[in-house]
């Protein structure tokens, strides 16, 4: 009997505890003034040498600042460290950098010895993704604490649009790590592998708080430069007290969360499905913004049959574009006619060649066998037949007389990229209308790279960059015969002395607009030559919850940007005093 | 053999199963397609950086030097640094494993006690209309993909009627504020359980429930059963003190792996739960290559898989006096 009488104590107990447990923990009421990001991985590290992905980058953006930045709205360079922009000397081939009277998190200024520091530490250790920056900076000078002088070995256009928006770190944190690191067998492994809990920056927001695996607290820097100052014509703040970085693994929570009021913003581009559940919800809102991306389909012209440039244009005549924005995509995509996206305005040439678009299926495949039979191509069966109607033809035959043999369209798998791995598949049903035996093959991410950029071992593949930068450098990159090698990012294997002399041009052009008439020119030998067929450039869309937060600041690639954080404001009345006040 | 020598014994074949396994991981993670710098490429590195990492790391060096120095580092307990975190692989380890242990140990213990306990009750009744109803249960549960059963319960337990939080192990908010106290972080971590832990049991306790069944009809046909019976022992006290000590052998086999396997997380069901656990930590290693850290989880998995079945051995001939190795 009393054991009978326990037992129903005990069930009675448990009952009691978990109803506790499900009515009395909430969601936590969080601090009004506490902005709440989700984000979709964990950040790796806090190490800026280190940082790879993209999650570490977008915590660390907040907390060290570069000398300059890009106007939200005209995408042109703003002072943002630096008190005004640089002044070029052609004759030394030097700029000299006036800083503004900033502070790190700890209180201390930020001087010209920092800037030096920084640069000196990057060609030292060579560190990966920063050196080839710097490597052409031959010595950078401190005139006096808030004055430096860069020395250039030779006129460099990134200089000005990719050199000076890289971050500068304080010489105070980093220059025994840097001693330290020398010191050992492996510098460079050493430094990347600095543990750097608290990170010393000059931005809005420093570290207070990160618990591994679940999340990551900032909070306001006291001592961030540009409080209530207008740049760009914004006033900064920032106004939230803190940032509060929340992992959602899958973005199907996420936006759960965001319709919950869980969290303020997802920081993460989130696909077209999603779309009409979060405007269909009162508190949420929904921002399409323009991206710098390019998708394309790439050949390998080191050898035939694709070292052919008329197989290469026929092969961009069969692809529709609008089709694949439309099926795939949903229609959030805009086709691209060129490597460097129409969005990036300022170097986006007019009037390229644009292959088939507006064209019938039909258009596009008569288009394709005119090119091709000038070319020297023949069928047994032709696809289009005498009466000039299409039909299925049979196997193309190479000028040589060769049938041409199978080839594959690389691309990722379907559960790195849908959109790419769908892309190949309908690409090689289009190829067939003119008997090109294509067969699209998904693979792993790191093997596809591999055999692609250190092998040379395919015959086309499709690819992507989610985020090209605005400077449009990255066309050499891709073309410059100098890049055909392992490891290079000629990945095409395309070579022509022309655009290598315009592109080398360009690389020194100092005068803009002399540049942007030469980039024009790159564009159009590209687009003849059709190394790459640019596909889509995706619209980035991302959603906010509106109930506690609001003016985000919208620019290319999204509202996830420096301008938002230092922008967003509370929308509660109480909070809206606290920060009038 | 008596049971110290079979301890022995087969203490030995771990280590050698072991061994082989090390080496396994090792040439399968180095002769896989990709490699860990090209995975961390872009736009701004050149081939010199790429070459450059690939020299600091020594992957440029031939690969049995590698293996010799990964056998080497092993044996002194240093297993890398992860070429992502830039921190030792064991610390990550040992910040990833609690959040499975955790779950998945909860998750298994409680699923195999509730399989167990309803596999004697509708063996008892077999045939009758409980039986059926719970079998048949038993079975489409067994069958319900993981990932789609989490989504649908965080969309209805957690969105629609929020009893419990929408993912995680924590409440960040409640975590940020200064002195929290233990019993508060306690209940938040609990409410965070519940929801992943209920998912994880709907889905297991089938799989218990079925094999605890069928032994429990093996058993009761067995002459000791019909002896207990004549003795004039009510049917309850046949049933949990004659049949059922004997027929949950198997399901100590299946928990004990399953508790076993249960260190390697669910990457699925942490992914959708963001439960920051190390299943989630072994796909993003393979993923980007992070030789070390994906090397050092396996071969802390495949370690705990090789003793749990050295414990289960042991614990089968303890429970069962028949069995003698």
């Amino acid at each position: 009997m009393l054991a009978k009488r326990r037992k129903e104590t005990f069930n009675h107990l448990i009952f009691v505890y978990m109803l506790f447990l499900i009515l009395g923990c909430g969601p936590g009421n969080s601090d009004e003034n506490m902005l709440r990001i989700g984000l979709m991985e964990e950040p790796r590290t806090t190490n800026i040498w280190l940082a790879s992905d993209t999650n570490s980058r977008k915590v660390l953006s907040l907390i060290y600042q570069p000398l300059y930045t890009y106007d939200p709205d005209t995408l042109e360079l703003v002072p943002w460290l630096a008190a005004a922009m640089p002044q070029f000397d052609p004759e030394t081939i030097s700029y000299t950098v006036a800083l503004r009277h900033a502070k790190w998190s700890d209180g201390t200024p930020v001087t010209a010895d920092d800037v030096v520091f920084t640069v000196d530490l990057i060609r030292r250790f060579k560190v990966p993704r920063y050196f080839s920056q710097w490597q052409f900076v031959e010595k950078t000078v401190a005139v006096d604490d808030t004055t430096v002088r860069f020395f250039l070995s030779e006129p460099r256009a990134i200089f000005l649009t990719k050199t000076l928006v890289n971050y500068i770190v304080p010489k105070s944190q980093w220059a025994p790590i840097a001693q330290q690191a020398e010191n050992t067998k492996k510098p460079l492994v050493a430094l990347l592998n600095a543990k750097i809990s608290s990170p010393m920056g000059s931005g809005p927001y420093v570290i207070e708080q990160w618990r591994q695996g679940a999340f990551l607290h900032l909070i306001n820097n006291p001592h961030f430069f540009g409080k209530n100052l207008v740049i760009s014509n914004r006033r900064l703040g920032p106004y939230a007290d803190s940032i509060l970085f929340k992992i959602y693994s899958t973005a199907d929570v996420a936006i759960l969360a965001l319709k919950r009021n869980a969290v303020d913003y997802f920081w993460w581009p989130i696909q077209p499905g999603y779309i009409d559940g979060l405007r269909g919800n009162e508190n949420t809102k929904v921002y399409l913004s323009d991206r710098s991306a390019l998708y394309y389909m790439g050949f390998n012209v080191r050898h035939a049959p694709f070292s052919d440039p008329a197989i290469r244009r026929a092969v961009s005549f069969l692809i529709d574009k609008e089709f694949i924005i439309e099926r795939v995509l949903q229609g959030f995509a805009a086709p691209m006619d060129s490597i460097v996206p129409s969005e990036n305005t300022f170097w986006h040439a007019d009037g390229l060649p644009r292959y088939g678009r507006g064209m019938t299926r039909s258009d596009r495949i008569k288009a394709a066998y005119r090119l091709l039979s000038e070319g020297g191509y023949t069928w047994d069966r032709p696809p289009v037949n005498d009466a000039g109607s299409v039909v299925s033809p049979s196997r193309i035959i190479l000028p040589d007389g060769q049938p041409m043999a199978d080839f594959a369209i690389l691309t990722p798998p379907a559960d790195y990229d849908p959109a790419r791995a769908t892309c190949g598949v309908i690409i090689q049903e289009w190829l067939k209308d003119l008997g090109l035996p294509a067969s699209a093959r998904p693979m792993s991410f790191g093997a596809l790279l591999q055999r692609i950029k250190d092998r040379h071992d395919f015959e086309t593949f499709i690819l992507g960059y989610g985020q090209l930068s605005l400077d449009p450098d990255y066309l050499r990159n891709f073309f410059h015969s100098a890049n055909d090698r392992p490891g290079g990012w000629n990945m095409s294997g395309y070579r022509n002395p022309v655009f290598d002399r315009l592109a080398d041009e360009s690389g020194k052009a100092m005068d803009p607009s002399r540049r942007r008439y030469l980039v024009n020119d790159m564009q159009r030998i590209i687009m003849a030559d059709v190394p790459y067929i640019p596909l889509y450039n995706p619209v980035a869309i991302e959603a906010v919850n509106t109930n506690r937060f609001a003016h985000w600041e919208q620019m290319i690639d999204g509202i996830g940007n420096i301008w938002s954080i230092c922008r967003v404001r509370p929308q509660t009345r109480q909070a809206a005093r606290d920060i009038d006040n | 053999m008596n049971l110290k020598r079979m301890i022995f014994k087969r203490s030995i074949e771990i280590l050698v199963v072991f061994f082989i396994i090390l080496t396994g991981l090792f040439v399968l993670f180095h002769l896989a397609p990709g490699d860990p710098v090209s995975m961390m490429v872009d736009l701004t590195m050149t081939p010199e950086d790429v070459d450059r990492l690939v020299q600091q790391l020594g992957l440029d060096r031939p690969l049995w030097t590698q293996y010799l120095l990964y056998l080497k580092n092993f044996f002194r307990g240093n297993f890398g640094t992860s070429f992502h975190y830039g921190r030792p692989v064991i610390e990550i380890i040992s910040e990833r494993l609690p959040a499975t242990i955790l779950l998945f140990t909860t998750a298994t213990i409680l699923a195999a006690m509730a399989g167990v306990w309803c596999g004697k009750l509708i063996a008892w009744h077999k045939g009758g209309p409980l039986d059926a109803t719970v079998t048949i249960f038993s079975l489409l549960c067994s069958t319900l993909f993981l990932p789609w059963i989490a989504l649908l319960s965080i969309w209805f337990f957690a969105f629609r009627v929020g009893w419990f939080p929408l993912s995680g192990m924590i409440t960040p908010e409640i975590w940020v504020l200064p002195n929290l106290g233990f019993w508060a972080k306690a209940t938040d971590i609990l409410h965070h359980l519940l929801l992943p832990l209920l998912t994880l049991c709907i889905v297991n306790t089938g799989a218990y429930l079925l094999i605890m069944r069928s032994s429990m009809l093996e058993t009761i046909k067995e002459d000791y059963i019909i002896t207990a019976r004549a003795k004039g022992l009510t049917e309850k006290q046949v049933r949990n003190h004659h049949a059922a000590p004997n027929a949950a052998l198997p399901v100590i086999t299946s928990v004990g792996l399953s508790l076993a396997f249960s260190v390697n997380g669910g990457a699925l069901t942490e992914t959708v739960f963001s439960w920051p656990g190390i299943g989630r930590e072994l796909i993003f290693a393979v993923s980007n290559s992070d030789y070390p850290l994906a090397m050092a989880s396996f071969m802390f998995i495949a370690l705990v898989v090789l003793v749990a079945n050295l414990i289960v051995d042991i614990l089968y001939a303890y429970l069962d006096p028949r069995i003698r190795y």
